[in-house]
């Protein structure tokens, strides 16, 4: 009897969880705002490939539309959670929200309206911005960036919602809001590497300063993926959603039939263009995930140098030699889809050419900026295991 | 960081020399009018190019000749990659009360050289006719003051939430349900406030400095398509020497006035008007000389100064018209010959006077058929002039003069507008060869009144009545010099007018 206590008592805490799992259900409020993270994932990379495919839009296409509901909704809800939480007095959330201006609410929902707030403010300022210097045909402009941390304001205020309702959870219901986690967190990385996507092109990938540009964006969501999760292979399991994701968009927007409506036309298009095939993230992922749990007892500025270091230098090693690759005829076929231009590049472009662009003058530039990354790597590393730790405590 | 600042006062002050600037831009006349037959249709066709690239223009279509029941419009490059591969075309709208009058708006997505490709369907079949249209960025807009508040408050809202955000989740968020803060957590939200006010002053700081870049970036593509100087240098006596100089440094490693293509028979078309009331006009030819300068030994002239227009064409098909003035003491110079041509006469009328018949050396005169009623800026007109003899008879003995019609030059009192149009309108001859070009097999596209010399299609003289489209950009004071040939003879007819 004594020695089948161990067995028995697992076995019931199993069944326990198990119930507490069906029972607790994952709040409205998080699946409002995780809807609206996808509507806005969905409709940005398909307006994105819109515009390389099609080129004219409207305020009513339907990407513009997916992309205007994701603010709606999680202006809408979170706009709701806080009027609710705030004047309702026995709301069960009042324990577990924070005040500002007077209201309450939990920290997310005041970053998911923030979020909201940013994404409207950038629409008049966009408008204005084409009137007076014409349509911005290219990703980064001052109003599309506002639009973009106005997104970003709402995929991290989905990310401490979660957090937050998770680090109060236990059992099965936990690695429930974990599972959800993984999934928010993959589309917030997604945010911030893929705003940057017109310098991670296939032909920048033999200079330093596409390295050290995704050195500071990926490291930190995927050090502070490691640490607010209990998970070993967090970061692995984050990178490898966000690269399903990603393939995805490259193996189903082609399916879809596309003419250019606007000129110069300068490639023959027929379907919806899609995005780049994704970067190797995943293995300078599963190398940060190996390396941490073998580091768990060093100090973090320590820890921060290693797998910094690590992530860059596994991320020059694959994805170095698979530029050549991306460069080389035998990826030209629909798994690797680099012949997919938009309408509008000319043929004489070094995309089109297969031919990789010099982003440094000289060596010695390429080395300086290459330090940088290095540096880049460390630094937003560190930060991101000191946002995982604060992440971690979030209760509210 | 430097360069980042002086940058953004760079932008500022291009903001505030906009507002205040006139267009000037070939020459303060962007738009495109254009006459010429697509198949068996014949079309008058407007296009209101925008100020901003990429920006949507304004296409108006008139079937002249009546029987079209669609066009339809795509813009395509006038020459090289992206002239041969058409979007899907839009389909223009028929005006409910003229149904032979077409509109449609057209995104150019490009700055340089294209041809808004215009395809007439109907009863007799389908044609399509090809206009180049010069697609640059002419202006930078102010923020209306009502945008600049509203933005500024919602960029308040955001910058105090953000610090707000932060304040509270340094405070809150970590505490176990129903905890209230202690002092600890107070300062700690403290300082996590202050350092986000620091961070959030430097991301507004960068963010202007980079709207600032953007701002001078943009600038200096307008200031790219501006017209260039023509620098000019008398050289023993009578030889003008001009040399073009560029708005922007990047203009004369990007245009190459050494390969310029030939316009109407000619490399360069030169006018030299006399300041300020343009008693004398000449139209002359210079020669390409090295290093891209051009050179013309000048007829005799009196002392004076001169207002400069120079014509040109780019290898693209782009066309660009110098413009600068020159004082020039008085010349003994050799007789015209070919093609070159001069005027005198009274100064402009300023005094909102028409005038409609000039009257030419030989008794013969030029009439000017002009509609009652007011010139009105920004509208397409059908300029239609007939040539008379002292008997008021059409004259028989009208040749070609540069293979075409004739030719007509439209000058503002203030020389801030100036327009070479010919009977199929205001666009360069050079681009709308390529843009014929690019029209393969359609040999019915000949553009109206262009009888390019050597055509083995052209014998015997020309109709005595012509016609020129084109729209005044602005309201003023403006001459119009039109100019024919007869018996091997340039002859030239002034007119004055006053647009509202």
């Amino acid at each position: 009897m004594a020695n089948s206590m161990p067995v028995v008592q697992p076995i019931s805490a199993r069944i326990a969880d198990r119930v507490s799992a069906q029972t607790m259900a994952i709040p409205w409020y998080i699946w409002c705002c995780l809807t609206s993270v996808v509507s806005a994932v969905v409709g940005s990379e398909w307006d994105i490939s819109w515009h390389k495919s099609i080129g004219r839009d409207s305020f009513w296409t339907p990407a513009h539309i997916l992309i205007q509901l994701s603010g709606v909704l999680a202006g809408i809800a979170c706009g709701y959670l806080i009027l609710w939480t705030t004047f309702n007095k026995r709301s069960p959330l009042r324990d577990v929200s924070v005040s500002m201006w007077g209201f309450r609410a939990p920290l997310g929902a005041f970053l998911c309206a923030w979020g909201g707030v940013a994404m409207v403010t950038s629409a008049p300022f966009d408008n204005w911005w084409h009137n007076s210097y014409g349509l911005d045909v290219k990703i980064l402009s001052p109003p599309h960036v506002l639009l973009a941390l106005g997104m970003t304001g709402i995929r991290f205020g989905t990310v401490v919602m979660i957090l937050a309702e998770m680090n109060r959870a236990q059992g099965l219901y936990r690695a429930k809001l974990e599972r959800v986690l993984f999934v928010a967190v993959a589309f917030l990385m997604g945010m911030t590497v893929g705003i940057m996507q017109e310098h991670t092109n296939r032909v920048f990938m033999h200079g330093a300063t596409f390295y050290a540009v995704i050195m500071f964006t990926a490291p930190i969501v995927i050090a502070m993926m490691a640490w607010v999760s209990d998970n070993r292979w967090a970061a692995t399991i984050m990178t490898a959603i966000l690269t399903v994701v990603n393939l995805a968009l490259v193996w189903i927007l082609p399916l879809f039939p596309a003419q250019p409506k606007l000129g110069p036309v300068y490639q023959h298009v027929t379907h919806l263009v899609p995005p780049d095939f994704p970067l190797l993230l995943i293995v300078p992922a599963v190398v940060f995930d190996l390396l941490r749990q073998r580091t768990l007892t060093w100090g973090r500025s320590r820890q921060a140098t290693t797998l910094g270091a690590a992530f860059l230098a596994s991320f020059i090693a694959v994805q170095w030699p698979f530029a050549h690759f991306l460069m080389s005829p035998a990826s030209r076929n629909a798994i690797f889809a680099t012949t997919n231009y938009p309408y509008a590049v000319p043929p004489m472009s070094p995309w089109v050419r297969n031919v990789f662009v010099p982003t440094e003058a000289s060596v010695g530039e390429f080395w300086v900026r290459m330090a940088i990354a290095l540096a880049a790597a460390v630094v937003m590393t560190r930060i991101g295991i000191a946002w995982g730790e604060w992440m971690r405590r979030i209760r509210r | 960081m430097k360069i980042a600042v002086q940058s953004r006062w760079l932008a500022i002050l291009a903001f505030l020399l906009l507002a205040a600037w006139p267009l000037c831009a070939h020459v303060g006349s962007p738009d495109v009018y254009y006459e010429g037959d697509a198949g068996p249709y014949h079309l008058f066709v407007t296009v209101r190019t925008p100020p901003v690239i990429p920006g949507v223009a304004e296409v108006r279509v008139r079937a002249v000749s009546g029987g079209v029941q669609a066009i339809r419009i795509v813009p395509l490059r006038l020459t090289g990659p992206g002239s041969n591969l058409p979007p899907t075309p839009d389909l223009a709208e028929a005006s409910k009360d003229d149904p032979q009058f077409f509109t449609a708006n057209l995104w150019l997505m490009e700055e340089g050289a294209l041809q808004v490709r215009i395809l007439a369907d109907g009863p007799q079949g389908n044609g399509e006719l090809s206009v180049p249209v010069a697609s640059f960025a002419q202006r930078t807009l102010p923020m209306p003051k009502p945008l600049a508040g509203l933005l500024f408050g919602l960029l308040l809202v955001l910058t105090v939430g953000v610090i707000s955000i932060v304040g509270a989740g340094a405070r809150e968020a970590s505490l176990e349900p129903g905890a209230t803060p202690g002092r600890t957590n107070v300062r700690r939200a403290r300082i996590a406030m202050a350092v986000t006010i620091v961070l959030v002053l430097a991301l507004l700081y960068l963010g202007r400095t980079w709207w600032g870049i953007e701002a001078a970036s943009y600038e200096r593509r307008v200031n790219f398509y501006k017209p260039p100087k023509a620098e000019t240098t008398l050289e023993n006596g009578n030889r003008l020497v001009i040399r073009a100089q560029g708005n922007d440094p990047r203009w004369s490693v990007r245009i190459n006035m050494e390969r310029v293509i030939p316009d109407h028979n000619h490399l360069m078309h030169l006018f030299l008007i006399s300041l300020p009331g343009m008693e004398h006009m000449w139209h002359l030819h210079p020669a390409k000389a090295e290093g891209g300068a051009f050179v013309d030994d000048l007829p005799s002239m009196p002392a004076g100064k001169y207002q400069i227009f120079a014509d040109v064409v780019d290898e693209r098909g782009f066309p660009w018209t110098l413009t600068g003035m020159t004082e020039l003491p008085s010349i003994s110079g050799k007789p015209m010959m070919g093609d070159d041509s001069s005027w005198s006469g009274e100064p402009l009328a300023t005094t909102q006077a028409h005038s409609t018949v000039s009257e030419l050396a030989d008794g013969t005169r030029i009439v000017w058929d002009r509609a009652n009623g007011p010139l009105k800026s920004n509208v397409a007109i059908d300029f239609k002039f007939s040539v008379q003899d002292k008997d008021g008879k059409p004259v028989e003995d009208l040749e070609p003069y540069m293979g075409m019609a004739g030719h007509a030059e439209l000058v503002r009192s203030d020389f801030s507008v100036f327009a070479h149009v010919h009977p199929s309108g205001s666009v360069a001859m050079a681009s709308l060869e390529l843009a014929q070009a690019s029209l393969l097999g359609d040999a019915s596209s000949m553009p109206a009144g262009m009888v390019m010399a050597g055509d083995t299609g052209v014998s015997g003289p020309l109709p005595p009545v012509l016609s020129f489209p084109y729209g005044f950009p602005q309201p003023g004071d403006y001459r119009i010099f039109v100019q024919v040939k007869r018996s091997e003879r340039v002859e030239t007819g002034v007119f004055d007018a006053h647009v509202d």
